[in-house]
């Protein structure tokens, strides 16, 4: 498969030339030998901006991908890409958390200065799992912090403002009003590159979600919505994003982990009604690479892009994906109507009962992204670099799932 | 249609059929109102020739414009019919088609649209033309392919040469086998009499069932039938071959119910009984979508070449959601009940037109390899439809629904008349 990602290696990286008999045709009539770059330790991997413009690669090769990959080295050594782009000054808001923290390493791997503005809750720095000591070194001794508040919009004048910076990657804005206290602050920028959300996408019978599809004016991510109107409205260069449910080491919100907990515990996993619901899932590696992606390229001016991976899956689906993920054995699965149930303030299920993906296909085309990450393959990253270390954000709680297997008939569990 | 027809300059199109015989007139189409020609389709009289085809090229919604659908308009501008048949090298088609069933929809908007861009086409249709078959859509409406200069001929696929005679051909659709024992024969004629390339339509139900959604050309697929015959092809040495996998189909001249299920409910003021949970996946793609897949796939040979192609629209459905959208194009309500076939004891095959599972491929080869896109836009389709029920009287239709009152009695639901 000829991958948009090519990078020019330094000595030591391994490459990796991918033979696969089926998709050879393709491989030949593109006239360049299918490459793959092997990642570094910390699953990150380099990229070529200068590629970022280039043609869409395979999108429908997802099975060679997976079968490649399954036999592929992790090499430790970095390759480090010459960027082709400008270096920019980029201020993250956010950039501890989960996202951030892959895309402020991009960033400053590809030569930029990068300052995260936070309020010093987390700490700025700290060593991701399977990052080595080298690379932290590296990343925490070039990356910079500005301390301070971003919903106190009167304040960032003076400790945003004057800096030079002439991007700006907000990781973390929820309201239109927060965008545009920053913009005020700031005044011109190369780019205003935004986390927005899929949540944004009015429900429909017809899927997958496309960009051109209507947002719900109801939604709980409306602020998301509105700071896309806003950006607009302000005539910012400006490229927002639009992730799915993102997953990954480190992810705060109880995705993966939810299914890990149950599946370590051995216990059955309760799925509200068929099952059948589909859903789409990216790795937080393959959505910084494509926030990277989208920098400096001025086909995603004005443009909104859906980010995930690239197959949807059911939800019976991402729990047998977390059992082989985790080596667990297939699970059982328990299905319930949750209209039986009151669980009061407590959600027995961590995904939306409802079909919820998008068509990643404009990114593919204008961004020159492809995810990287099949969904076994994905989930066992996260798996081997976060809770199968033991490490995870929310305690296990069962007390949901206890009350749907005693309604069920199904026998019940004894806290361990 | 006789009007549309008469505005169209092409109309002293060739009458012969393959033994030189004018084509019966009470094959012509049906005299019934056609209004899907009505002031509603989006598109200008230069492209009504091929009509039929380029019927959903509605501008809402969806996808925009690409160097594809410019191609196509081009293509669409009428006078290059019936002298192209008298010039220069232009491709020979032939289109090998069944004579029923939810695919022989699809060698009739391909023979359309192979004319429209300049090829020569000659569709044998399996059996023979004096068959009660041949009563149904699309072959009720052939004069239209005559008219555009297309060659209609019958015969049997497991000889071909005995059928097309002495003629010869650059390009071969085998729209009819399902396994080896029927495309086999056409496959070694194909070869054996020079054709450069061999396009096969297969099935999208051959794909694996699967935890991610959706099929994706390269998928596993189940070893027999279609999935042989994909393999004998690509190793028989043709110039190129490609497989498409097409799913479920929409449009004028169907030879299979699709929406008409739903709308035979919806009109009576039955409900829609789907098999639980109702929110199934599936594709029912306009068939001109399909055309257009198989039409760039012989324009472009060698992109084409070696490619299986998803042969369907890029917006799944639900299963409930098909029953609104049929609703909404009938400016009715309907209340959809949900079921469990197998708690009633229904044949769940019998009882509903669509697989009760996730059925739901991309058409991503067809979109990268060809720089196709998709033209389905089922809201507008489905109006375009609902009006040519209408037309044909079907609403008057008395239709009994024993499956449906068996399933209405076991999930215990008074039946309103």
């Amino acid at each position: 498969m000829a991958s948009a990602v090519v990078a020019t290696p330094v000595l030591g990286a391994q490459l990796q030339v991918k033979g696969n008999a089926s998709r050879s045709s393709r491989s030949s009539a593109s006239g360049a030998v299918a490459v793959r770059l092997n990642k570094s330790f910390s699953g990150l991997h380099s990229v070529d901006l200068s590629n970022a413009a280039s043609s869409a690669t395979s999108s429908f090769n997802v099975h060679a991908v997976k079968s490649s990959r399954a036999g592929s080295q992790r090499n430790p050594a970095l390759a480090v890409v010459a960027s082709a782009g400008e270096k920019k000054n980029i201020l993250i808001l956010g950039g501890t958390r989960f996202i951030g923290l892959f895309l402020a390493r991009l960033l400053v791997k590809e030569g930029h200065e990068v300052t995260l503005f936070t309020r010093g809750k987390a700490a700025v720095t700290s060593q991701l799992p399977g990052e080595t000591d080298e690379e932290y070194a590296a990343y925490s001794s070039q990356v910079k912090h500005i301390k301070g508040d971003r919903q106190d919009f009167d304040s960032l004048k003076d400790v945003i403002g004057g800096k030079g910076f002439n991007v700006v990657y907000d990781i973390n804005g929820r309201e239109g009003t927060e965008a545009e206290a920053i913009l005020n602050a700031l005044g011109d920028l190369d780019q205003y590159i935004f986390c927005s959300s899929a949540g944004v996408y009015l429900k429909s019978d017809l899927l997958p979600h496309r960009e051109i599809d209507a947002g719900d004016p109801k939604s709980r991510h409306k602020g998301k919505l509105d700071t896309e109107a806003l950006l607009e409205s302000k005539g910012v260069r400006w490229t927002s994003i639009r992730p799915v449910y993102i997953y990954g080491p480190l992810n705060y919100n109880p995705v993966e982990e939810w299914f890990f907990h149950r599946l370590k515990a051995g216990r059955p996993i309760p799925v509200p009604n068929s099952g059948l619901q589909v859903t789409q899932l990216g790795h937080v590696k393959d959505l910084a690479v494509a926030f990277v992606k989208a920098l400096g390229n001025e086909k995603a001016i004005g443009q909104v892009y859906n980010i995930s991976g690239s197959r949807y899956v059911t939800f019976d689906g991402i729990a047998r994906a977390a059992a082989k993920a985790g080596g667990f054995q297939e699970p059982e699965l328990v299905h319930y109507n949750p209209k039986e149930f009151d669980f009061g303030k407590k959600k027995a299920f961590p995904l939306r009962d409802q079909h919820f993906f998008t068509s990643i296909e404009k990114a593919q085309a204008e961004l020159g992204w492809e995810p990287e990450f099949g969904l076994v393959e994905g989930l066992t990253d996260s798996y081997n670099l976060d809770f199968g270390r033991g490490t995870f954000r929310k305690a296990a709680d069962f007390s949901t799932d206890d009350l749907i297997l005693e309604k069920l008939g199904k026998k019940t569990f004894v806290a361990a | 249609m006789a009007t549309l027809q008469a505005a169209v300059s092409c109309s002293n199109v060739s009458q012969l059929t393959c033994n030189g015989v004018p084509s019966s007139s009470s094959r012509s189409s049906s005299s019934a109102v056609v209004s899907w020609l009505s002031p509603s389709s989006k598109f200008s009289s230069e492209l009504r020739l091929s009509s039929v085809s380029s019927f959903s090229q509605s501008t809402s919604v969806l996808q925009n414009s690409s160097v594809v659908s410019q191609v196509r308009r081009e293509a669409l501008r009428p006078g290059k019919v019936g002298a192209a048949r008298a010039a220069t090298g232009e491709k020979n088609v032939l289109i090998i088609n069944t004579n029923s069933g939810g695919h022989a929809v699809i060698g009739f908007y391909f023979a359309k649209d192979l004319r429209a861009a300049g090829f020569d086409v000659t569709i044998l249709t399996v059996g023979e033309e004096s068959s009660d078959k041949m009563k149904k859509p699309p072959f009720s409406r052939f004069s239209e392919l005559k008219e555009v200069g297309v060659q209609t001929i019958w015969g049997s696929p497991a000889d071909v040469g005995a059928a097309v005679g002495s003629a010869k051909f650059d390009v071969v659709l085998d729209n009819s086998g399902k396994d080896l024992d029927s495309v086999k024969p056409v496959a070694d004629w194909a070869k054996a009499s020079g054709v450069e390339q061999f396009l096969f339509i297969s099935s999208a139900g051959i794909y694996k069932s699967t935890d991610e959604p959706p099929h994706v050309e390269g998928d596993a697929v189940k070893g027999a039938g279609h999935a042989e015959v994909e393999k004998y092809v690509s190793e028989l040495g043709f110039k190129s071959w490609a497989s498409f996998r097409p799913q479920y189909m929409t449009g004028s001249g169907n030879n299979k119910d699709c929406e008409e299920y739903f709308f035979d409910r919806i009109v009576r003021g039955r409900p829609i009984l789907i098999p639980e949970p109702g929110l199934q996946l599936t594709n029912i793609s306009h068939v001109s979508d399909l055309s257009s897949i198989l039409t760039l796939a012989a324009q472009k040979p060698e992109a084409a070449n070696g490619q299986i192609f998803n042969c369907v629209s890029d917006r799944a459905v639900t299963l409930s959601g098909f029953a609104r959208l049929c609703a909404k194009a009938a400016g009715k309500e309907v209340e959809v009940i949900l079921y469990n076939p197998k708690a009633v004891g229904v044949d769940v095959k019998k009882a509903f037109p669509f697989r009760p599972v996730h059925f739901y491929a991309e058409p991503r080869a067809a979109k990268e390899l060809l720089g196709w896109t998709s033209k389905t836009n089922l809201p507008e389709d489905l109006k375009e439809r609902y009006a040519e029920y209408i037309s044909i009287g079907r609403d008057k239709k008395d239709i009994k629904f024993e499956l449906d009152d068996k399933i209405l009695e076991a999930v215990k639901q008074p039946v309103t008349v």
